[in-house]
């Protein structure tokens, strides 16, 4: 450190900080890599310094820590080997797995695209929104997911343990503990160590049952009135899948402690046990206890969302944002829905509101390109979309723009540029099921049927849950005479959208036709 | 002969019924507005591709080392 009040008579004198302090001060600023190598080298000079080493653990959690609370993701096996629902068939309005059995009345697929697994797009996505529920095995395989990012993994703690095998991979001379040595009834008694252990184990090694056991020892320490201990048994039962148990703890903890992430824990249990109702009931009973939270009626609102009753997650959206006017994720989910009721002037504003706060990439700029064009602002829509270009971070995205580009070439009635956009949303993404409907829509245009049957087949294998290439192939066999298999696509065509008019005049048509033959 | 101007007017019913046949149309799919993403599903992602760039220069170091 230098010196000197001017720069003339500079001396250097170097004054050196204490190691510990300087690692503190470190880990508070965020700087979780310095902070680990400082406490390192504290703990080669004394390996049994206890304040090194909590100081340790706990930056090298911090630098993989997610929020527990948003993770949630159900692998084939939780999806397709799911023994805790209660009914095979639930009644409506009741269960999250049958998302037409709202009685809100959800947005019309004619007007609001759906995900694979039949529910209107949401404006926001988290870990969580990213797993619909397949009806098979097959669909649960091969269709892609439902925000456009990843299959689904093979288990539950598939990322996880990649994340923690990476993790280690850093680490040329192996883990900083070796869990397999611990003694965890020794740290169990120690609660200013155990805590930040538990922790490390849990979301830096990934390693669930090694920190459920660690935290049975320790509440049993603690002669179970920790709640803090209850909530941590809690997760980790649910990462394990017990969800019943998990329940337990986190309602043991709740007599203990009213605390609003136990609330969101909880829910998060009913959730995974399609209970929608009950965790309605439960964010309520938070919401006495802790009124208006932000958190508790996001929640609300996101179970509405799944249940397709937009309306009255809107209406939650917007308590959300009387609370909090900067929460992103309302923001987002109000302006879409203004987008597909036919308001994008409404929505423009939202997603301006968006860029004003700071949020600043791809699918934002993607959404104001597309308000501003259908809201008739000619003259920002384009470099909108240029900018939405320069930000892409991958493939899907890069597809989804020029998808999106393509349907406001098609708007100014330039079909050349449309066929290119399509074309190349195929080329970024080759699942992009809607490209393909529309390219076939674009190539019956030019008179080449053959290819737009091509096209329109590899759309509805792609995406059995779109009406839309359904009902075009029925169009294009009735045209074609071939009337078995129109008849064939249409049936398709009604199980994906059982209200729509233009489907049920060719399927009567269709009968008609047959009862004369 | 004076030439006649033939002058023709539109005839335009004023009773009776127009009907016209509904025929049906292709349907386009629709544009779709992408969902942003969430502060953990960021992050999430950004250590897996931290993880995957880790991953792939050590291999690419050890297969160095083989050759």
């Amino acid at each position: 450190m230098r010196i000197g009040p001017s720069g003339k008579e500079r001396s250097s004198v170097t004054l050196t900080m204490d190691p510990l302090f300087l690692a503190w001060s470190y880990f508070r600023r965020r700087k979780f890599q310095k902070c680990s190598n400082i406490c390192t080298k504290v703990l080669e000079d004394n390996p049994y310094d206890q304040a090194a080493w909590s100081l340790k653990t706990r930056a090298l959690t911090e630098m993989v820590y997610i929020d527990e609370v948003d993770v949630d993701q159900e692998g084939i096996a939780e999806m397709m080997l799911d023994d805790s629902s209660i009914a095979q068939v639930a009644r409506p309005g009741t269960s999250l797995r049958l998302p037409g059995t709202a009685q809100g009345g959800g947005p019309s697929p004619a007007v609001r695209p759906m995900t694979q697994s039949g529910r209107p797009i949401t404006g926001f996505v988290r870990p969580s929104t990213q797993s619909g529920r397949p009806s098979t095995m097959e669909q649960a395989i091969k269709t892609p997911r439902t925000a456009n990012t990843t299959r689904p993994v093979t288990n539950s703690s598939g990322r996880f343990v990649r994340l923690g095998t990476a993790s280690m991979l850093t680490n040329p001379d192996g883990p900083f503990i070796n869990l397999s040595r611990l003694n965890l009834t020794k740290y169990a008694q120690k609660p200013n160590l155990s805590k930040t252990l538990f922790e490390y184990i849990f979301h830096h090694e990934n390693d669930v049952k090694t920190a459920l056991d660690l935290a049975a020892l320790a509440t049993e320490h603690a002669q179970f009135k920790d709640w803090w201990w209850k909530v941590q048994l809690g997760k980790c039962y649910y990462r394990l899948g017990l969800h019943r148990e998990a329940e337990k703890q986190f309602r043991s903890a709740l007599n203990h402690q009213e605390f609003v992430d136990t609330y969101l824990y909880l829910a998060k249990v009913y959730r995974r046990l399609d209970q929608p109702i009950t965790a309605l009931n439960l964010f309520k009973q938070g919401l006495d206890h802790f009124p208006r939270e932000v958190t508790l009626l996001t929640g609300i609102a996101r179970i509405h969302e799944e249940m397709n009753n937009i309306t009255s997650a809107t209406e939650y959206y917007k308590d959300v944002l009387k609370q909090d006017n900067t929460h992103v994720e309302a923001i987002a989910c109000i302006g879409s829905n203004h987008f597909y009721t036919d308001q994008p002037e409404i929505a423009l504003r939202f997603f301006r509101r968006l860029l004003q706060m700071g949020v600043y990439n791809c699918q934002l700029y993607n959404n104001l390109g597309l308000c501003c064009f259908y809201a008739q602002q000619y003259d920002m829509t384009l470099s909108s979309f240029e900018r939405a270009l320069a930000l892409i971070s991958s493939d899907e995205e890069q597809a989804d723009v020029w998808y999106n580009l393509g349907h406001v070439a098609v708007g100014i009635g330039d079909l050349t540029l449309a066929y290119q956009c399509f074309k190349l949303a195929l080329v970024f993404n080759n699942d992009h099921a809607e490209a393909y409907n529309n390219l076939a829509v674009l190539e019956l245009r030019k008179g080449h049927i053959e290819q737009a049957k091509a096209f329109l087949q590899t759309a509805a294998s792609l995406a059995p849950h779109m009406y839309e290439p359904h009902f075009n192939f029925a169009v294009l066999a009735d045209k074609l005479g071939d009337l078995q298999s129109s008849y064939m696509a249409a049936q398709k065509s009604e199980d994906a959208f059982p209200e729509h008019v233009d489907t049920q005049q060719i399927l009567k048509n269709l009968r008609q036709h047959f009862a004369v033959l | 002969m004076p030439e006649v101007k033939t002058v023709f007017k539109e005839v335009l019913p004023k009773q009776g019924q127009l009907s016209m046949e509904d025929v049906p149309t292709m349907v386009l799919c629709k544009p779709r507005l992408l969902p942003l993403k969430s502060v953990t599903l960021e992050k999430l992602e950004k250590m897996q591709q931290e993880a995957q760039r880790v991953i792939k220069q050590q291999e690419t170091a050890q297969q160095q080392e083989h050759a």
